[in-house]
């Protein structure tokens, strides 16, 4: 009897606890609309989008007064517009989809979201398919593999579709444009200089990289080898290896720990994926290593680590605004559907209130847009972007 | 005659044929990498692996009763993510009550799991397959996509810290805990009986289905700890945590000689059997291997160590019949 | 993995009409029909056209369902089969291109399979005490691992000449031509399931293989047979699936193990071994697609579809066990 009693307190406990958990997530997304509704009105502005807009004047360095966050350009109304992101659960993509939606909706279009359950190239060709049935007016996507989706958005095109990538490229031929968070020779280079920065010019640093697969850390780490090789400044850099974490914080940990103890004499620990940024820089920050830590990482997830000082292991990083380029692959999909552009170089438009952009060359032999330079956060600014994205 | 009892005792024990492995193991890397055996690597060997060591326990009780749980992460990730997500709401934030928590919300699950299979006569892999998508599921749901990091976690995470007696002391609780708990008491002793022969152990008046359901709520309760003890060491909670690791927890349990079809496997196998899975993870980049092929070599390293232990047992088969014969 | 107390054969096909329609695979027609309506309902999208368009990379995976029925039929299990799909696909795709003729590579995508499969079916009957779950859990990471390898740093590995892939991935009118080869092997497996001799084999040795064993069924040369065949079909899936990919990496199938095995036991054919029949699969197959395809057309979360279709299969699970224990209860009250 006492044992049945217990019994039933726990799936009691248990209930309570699921039914707090669907509770927290329905409240947070009844906010999620209700600010989505107020940017639609435009007018008002609500507190949580005057950060917004604050965030972005402050990454664009002051290139446009800070106005209404989302300012439609052209008419969307009556089209529908989708999102593929790499895969569900994970905040960086989440805010890529809220600058998207923000922008199309205020636009007066009609935003799908698709969030395959796996980052998995398969998953994403279903997604695909899906929307090609559902007849959207555009895809713009972030790619799990760069060729592998070559003949699901063929169709896509063939059926009609504007198709344009963010974030992760696909082919040349399977898309209209690339809307590039930034240059990857630019972010190649920012990253060697940063590694010159903190090593004082000389020494041994290595690199902890997601998946082998995975296409934008691969280009950014051929970038950054082809700098340090072609510059004289570079020669005493000594990068030992590239090691793969596959974005899992465990496997991330034992790779940072083998770093530091086959190469005692480790000065940087260079990470371009926020997942292995984080579990590197705990693993450093928990030992007290003298090793630095620098790479491309979400300000949310690295506060606690950025700092000067020795009890921090994160001198500085950088990345770009995930909402921003959200916005912008959203401006494009809108600019691709109403003919402003179509994806050729030297085509431009206006993208809101970021701005005009124009349309070039890309190095794969397609064309690209670039959102801007990758933004640094240090110990005097990390605090007021922590709680942003 | 001395002499000969010990090599009895040495061939006759699996738990020694395992010593074996391992001190070669530790052997062969130490040759690469002289400082593999340093206090420190030592430490970090049990703190990135505690979770796949405490919930080696739990598969064993249910390997014990021949099913098996592949729902184990998926709870982890439930649990740990109710954690995160408490933490990051700054709903709550004592290390304590969030352990209990977890510990409850996995032994629910667990519950559910054990009720299902004995109660609705459903093959335990099935069951636990489709719990596997539930509890994830509800995992991302819980996230509402976001994840619980340093900052949030920050005074939470000291419990895991590198340095921390945290995660060790867990690991030494559970473990002698369920050494006691297996060998000494009823629990364990019919775990044991239900899992050589239900049958007899029901006619000996053994409840068969409480049995069974005590040992997948033992095994999600562990799911649910380590849960909790995932964002204490990782100071992260995402989703997507420990995904695909429940596989290398039944790898550790076959390692360590317990049978899949149940009634064989002890906890100081385990032990020794999650050790060498932990000893793989944490030597192959210590070795020089390339990163690429990291993956194939340690399932070769399972592998052979799964096949080896087939062959000393049948050696060992083969030489109690001809002791029998003499 | 063999019964431990005296399980009856069950297998035994019987031809009452009365009995189909309220066995578990009539159940489950009723339920594709139904399924069918609710689609209809809530998607608009939901077309004929639409669904054949979306359905090749899932009919790909379906070539798996088949011998992966035997095998459970047998008691055992392969979680290695998405690894296997991997490395056949990887090695297809650098043969092509490295300029072989699309012949030839279809056939090197097939051997690779078959090489697996063989080396699978080799380690469990050398070795028998082994449980065909651990042993394929490390061959898993195994063939994962060698695809790994030799897609080297880039991980990714894409067709230069599309040509010979796109053949197949072709269509006869809307149909796509995997769909006839889904069907011709559908055809096969369950003939041979169900009426010939090899067939009649696997039920001996899943229902009890050691009193198959004293029967003259010679156990560890079906096992051999069976594990070899899902190899070949993983190579099947692999070439198809690499016919809408047009290219393979290191994801490439991963997962693909629990889908197929999910489809197997919706469609009543119990991981015990020595239960079920491919008609019930082949249709809980169909099943399961067209509720991913239908439920991913209304953009419902994908986390959220994932819980759906675990809670159906327990749901599918549950339901034998449940009124077989109301069925005795039923009797026992009848009795007292």
């Amino acid at each position: 009897m006492k044992k049945k009693v217990i019994s039933i307190m726990l799936s009691a406990v248990m209930a309570a606890a699921l039914l707090a958990g669907c509770g927290s997530s329905s409240s947070t997304t009844t906010t999620d609309t209700s600010s989505s509704e107020t940017e639609t009105a435009a007018e008002e502005t609500a507190s949580e989008e005057t950060t917004e807009a604050a965030a972005e004047a402050a990454s664009e360095a002051g290139e446009e007064a800070a106005s209404d966050a989302v300012a439609a350009s052209g008419d969307a109304t009556g089209k529908t517009f989708a999102i593929v992101v790499k895969s569900a659960g994970n905040p960086y993509n989440e805010k890529e989809i809220e600058g998207f939606q923000a922008v199309i909706e205020a636009a007066g279009g009609t935003c799908v979201v698709k969030e395959p359950e796996a980052a998995t190239a398969d998953a994403q060709v279903s997604a695909i398919q899906s929307l090609i049935s559902q007849g959207v007016d555009s895809i713009s996507i972030a790619a799990n593999d760069e060729n592998a989706l070559q003949s699901a958005l063929q169709e896509a095109m063939d059926a009609g579709i504007q198709v344009s990538c963010f974030d992760s490229k696909v082919n040349a031929s399977s898309r209209a444009t690339f809307v590039n968070q930034a240059g990857t020779q630019e972010i190649g280079q920012t990253l060697m200089d940063a590694v010159y920065d903190i090593t004082g010019g000389s020494g041994q640093w290595a690199i902890l990289s997601a998946t082998s697969q995975a296409t934008n850390q691969n280009a950014w780490i051929d970038a950054m080898k082809s700098i340090a090789a072609s510059d004289e400044k570079y020669a005493d850099l000594e990068l030992v290896e590239v090691a793969y974490g596959d974005d899992e914080p465990q496997k991330s940990t034992d790779q940072t720990q083998a770093l530091l103890s086959n190469y005692p004499d480790l000065k940087v620990i260079c990470a371009p994926t926020t997942v292995g940024i984080a579990a590197a820089a705990k693993v450093l920050q928990d030992q007290g290593s003298s090793v630095k830590l620098t790479g491309l990482g979400l300000p949310s997830e690295m506060a606690e680590y950025i700092g000067d000082d020795d009890a921090h292991s994160c001198p500085y990083m950088y990345l770009w605004n995930p909402i921003d380029l959200g916005q912008l692959a959203a401006y494009t999909s809108i600019a691709l559907v109403n003919g402003d552009i179509t994806g050729t170089a030297g085509d431009s438009f206006t993208a809101g209130d970021m701005g005009d952009y124009t349309v070039v060359e890309a190095d794969d032999g397609g064309t690209e847009i670039i959102l801007g330079a990758p933004f640094r956060f240090d110990s005097s600014n990390i605090d007021e972007w922590k709680d942003i994205y | 005659m001395q002499k000969k009892s010990i090599w009895k005792k040495l061939t006759a024990s699996r738990e020694a044929s395992l010593v074996i492995v391992l001190i070669v193991l530790c052997a062969v890397v130490s040759i690469f990498s002289p400082n593999f055996l340093s206090p420190t690597n030592i430490g970090q060997i049990f703190r990135n692996n505690a979770l796949i060591m405490v919930m080696a326990v739990g598969m064993l009780c249910v390997l014990l009763t021949g099913g098996i749980d592949i729902s184990i992460t998926s709870i982890l990730a439930f649990s740990g993510m109710t954690v995160g997500m408490l933490l990051k709401n700054e709903i709550l934030s004592n290390t304590f009550l969030l352990f209990v928590i977890a510990t409850a919300i996995g032994l629910g699950c667990g519950i559910l799991n054990g009720v299902i299979i004995s109660k609705g006569k459903v093959t335990p892999i099935i069951c636990t397959m489709g719990f596997m998508y539930i509890w994830r599921g509800l995992a991302y749901v819980v996230s509402n996509s976001s994840w619980a990091s340093g900052s949030d976690v920050a005074g939470y995470s000291d419990f895991g810290k590198d340095g921390s007696a945290g995660p060790y002391v867990i690991l030494i609780v559970v473990f002698v805990l369920f050494f006691i708990l297996m060998k000494w008491t009823k629990f364990g002793r019919k775990i044991y009986a239900v899992g050589s022969n239900a049958e007899a152990a029901r006619i000996s008046g053994i409840n068969v289905d409480r049995t069974l359901t005590s040992a997948y709520a033992v095994m999600g309760m562990l799911s649910g700890l380590c849960g909790a003890l995932s964002v204490a060491i990782y100071a992260s909670a995402q989703p997507n945590m420990q995904y695909g690791k429940e596989m290398d927890v039944i790898a550790a349990c076959v390692i360590g000689g317990a049978s899949m079809n149940g009634g064989r496997g002890t906890i100081v196998g385990t032990f020794f059997g999650a050790l060498i899975m932990a000893i793989i993870a944490k030597a192959l980049p210590l070795v020089g291997i390339d990163s690429i092929a990291q993956n194939t070599v340690k399932g070769v390293i399972i592998l052979a160590v799964v096949i080896l232990n087939v062959v000393t047992q049948r050696m060992m088969d083969r030489q109690n019949l001809e002791r029998r014969e003499m | 993995m063999a019964g431990k107390s005296g399980r009856t054969i069950q297998a035994v096909p019987q031809n009452s009409v009365k009995k189909m329609l309220l066995s578990w695979e009539g159940a489950l027609v009723l339920l594709f029909i139904a399924l069918n309506i609710f689609n209809t309902i809530i998607s608009p999208s939901y077309t004929l056209t639409n669904v054949l368009r979306e359905m090749p990379k899932y009919l790909a995976e379906i070539f798996m369902l088949f011998p992966m029925a035997y095998i459970l039929v047998l008691g055992d299990i392969d979680i290695s089969v998405g690894s296997i799909v991997c490395l056949s696909a990887t090695v297809a795709c650098m043969a092509s291109n490295a300029g072989l003729p699309m012949v030839l590579v279809f056939a090197v995508g097939l051997l690779v399979g078959v090489a697996c499969g063989l080396v699978n079916g080799i380690i469990l009957t050398r070795f028998t005490e082994l449980p065909s779950m651990i042993v394929t859990l490390a061959t898993q990471i195994i063939f994962r691992g060698i695809a790994e390898i030799s897609l080297g740093s880039g991980g990714s590995v894409s067709l230069k000449n599309i040509d010979g892939f796109n053949a197949i991935g072709g269509k006869l009118g809307k149909v796509p031509y995997v769909f006839f080869f889904v069907m011709i092997a559908a055809v096969i497996f369950t003939v041979i399931l169900a009426k010939c001799s090899f067939g009649r084999k696997l039920y001996a040795i899943g229902s009890n293989s050691t009193a198959a064993y004293y029967a003259g069924v010679n156990v560890q040369k079906c096992r051999l047979i069976v594990f070899t065949l899902m190899g070949l079909m993983a190579g099947f899936c692999a070439m198809f699936l690499t016919s809408a990919l047009f290219g393979a990496n290191t994801t490439t199938g991963q997962g693909f193990e629990m889908d197929v095995i999910a489809m197997a036991v919706f469609g009543g054919i119990a991981t015990t071994g020595g239960k079920g029949n491919l008609i019930g699969g082949i249709i809980s197959a169909f099943i399961i697609v067209l509720l991913r395809i239908a439920l991913g057309q209304i953009n419902l979360n994908s986390q959220l579809i994932l819980v759906i279709i675990g809670a159906l299969l327990i749901i599918a699970v549950l339901i034998p066990g449940v009124s077989s224990n109301l069925r005795a209860r039923r009797k026992m009250k009848t009795t007292a």
